[in-house]
């Protein structure tokens, strides 16, 4: 599965089945901080993903 | 190791049959696109109604900066005018003069503005203080945020005067709220603990309203985000507040491993605030003797900050 992680950096990850808070915890990501869309639409992040999904995870800017 | 494919599944909306993008621990809610703009704006207007943010006749001065929370907020009051009467909105943007930032912050308010044919008055530092933030700060870039917040809290109040508001709104999300609140018992700041400006009945000021202060800066984000109405601006460069840095991030661990953190936070202020009701723990307000604004010394801080700039 391909990730897109905040700095644009493309990561590949292979496994069974995991939710996508599971993928944020694995990388050291606090799911607060960030908005997730799998193939293009946001999901809630209690969603198990599967290996042919896209992830992209963006980072919520701070301020006004 | 190669695994085989596994078929997702999308959690659904607890409240129709339509996929969730959003999942609310606190209240263990799946939320679709339509559910979760109802839910923020049943609880922007929930927390409007339970502190009287809002009345009939109010002109409400919306500080805009461009960024997402005043956007938000400019979004929100906007499509919530129909709850009250003869309520009407003007944003103010104060430029600072920041290179590099403000432009294409001021150019994203205008934008805003426009699309809503809403009022707007853009003020500078540069107008008010005779210098852009830049170069006000040159040698003193560590203070940044602290005279920057003072000066722009003026600027912000004399635009609000200008266009002849009765209340001046910000962005302010449940997020930057904890933060002040943990930071103010961190310093052993009580009276800027229980300072409360929205109910502050002083003739010097215009009242000051949060109405997203229920809203943490996730829930902003998304709501922005699933309306395309989020822009991907740059972030201030002089975010150098350390303690503020250390503050978020510590809430924002333990806020995901006990859900409703910052909410208990603000609980606990506004219980304080309760107890201390009607005790005096600030110095009266007098006036400044430089300016004649109010102000709890002698002489007040804007005119403190202008003092040091022209040493
Ligand atoms: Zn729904
Ligand atoms: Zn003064």
């Amino acid at each position: 599965m391909k990730v897109v992680l905040p700095d644009k950096n493309i990561k590949t990850i292979d496994f069974t089945s995991v939710s996508i808070e599971q993928i944020l915890l694995d990388l050291g990501i606090n799911p607060l901080e960030v908005i997730v869309s799998r193939n293009g639409t946001l999901v809630s992040e209690d969603m198990i993903v599967g290996n042919d999904d896209e992830i992209q995870i963006i980072r919520i800017a701070h301020g006004g | 190791m190669k695994s085989e494919s596994v078929r997702p599944t999308v959690p659904k909306c607890t409240f129709c049959e339509n996929p969730a993008i959003v999942y609310r621990k606190e209240v263990n809610h799946h939320l679709c696109k339509t559910h979760f703009i109802a839910d923020v704006e049943l609880r922007v207007i929930s927390n409007i109604e339970k502190k009287t943010l809002i009345s009939d006749g109010d002109r409400i001065a919306i500080a805009l900066s461009g960024g997402k929370d005043s956007t938000a907020l400019l979004l929100l009051l906007y499509r919530l005018l129909p709850c009250w009467n003869d309520v009407h909105l003007i944003a103010i943007t104060i430029d600072e003069g920041i290179a590099g930032y403000r432009v294409e912050t001021i150019r994203s308010a205008q934008r805003l503005a426009h699309q809503f044919d809403i009022e707007h008055r853009i003020i500078s530092f540069d107008d008010i203080y005779g210098n852009t933030l830049d170069s006000l700060l040159r040698g003193k870039e560590s203070q940044a945020c602290s005279i920057c917040g003072i000066l722009r809290k003026k600027a912000l109040d004399k635009g609000a005067r200008d266009v002849g508001a009765t209340k001046l709104a910000t962005g302010h999300n449940l997020d930057d709220e904890a933060q002040s609140a943990l930071m103010n018992v961190l310093r052993d700041d009580l009276p800027r603990l229980v300072r409360n400006s929205s109910t502050m009945k002083s003739p010097y000021f215009i009242p000051r309203i949060k109405p997203l202060s229920d809203l943490s800066e996730k829930d902003i984000a998304t709501y922005l985000l699933i309306q395309d109405a989020w822009t991907d601006l740059p972030e201030c460069p002089y975010t150098h507040n350390a303690l503020r840095r250390e503050v978020r991030s510590m809430l924002s661990d333990l806020e995901y491993r006990y859900p409703g953190t910052m909410l208990r936070i603000m609980d606990s202020k506004r219980k304080i605030e309760h107890y201390l009701s009607g005790i005096e723990i600030t110095e009266p307000l007098r006036h400044c003797k430089e300016c004649g604004d109010p102000s709890s010394g002698e002489v007040c801080q804007v005119c403190l900050i202008k003092r040091s700039f022209s040493h």
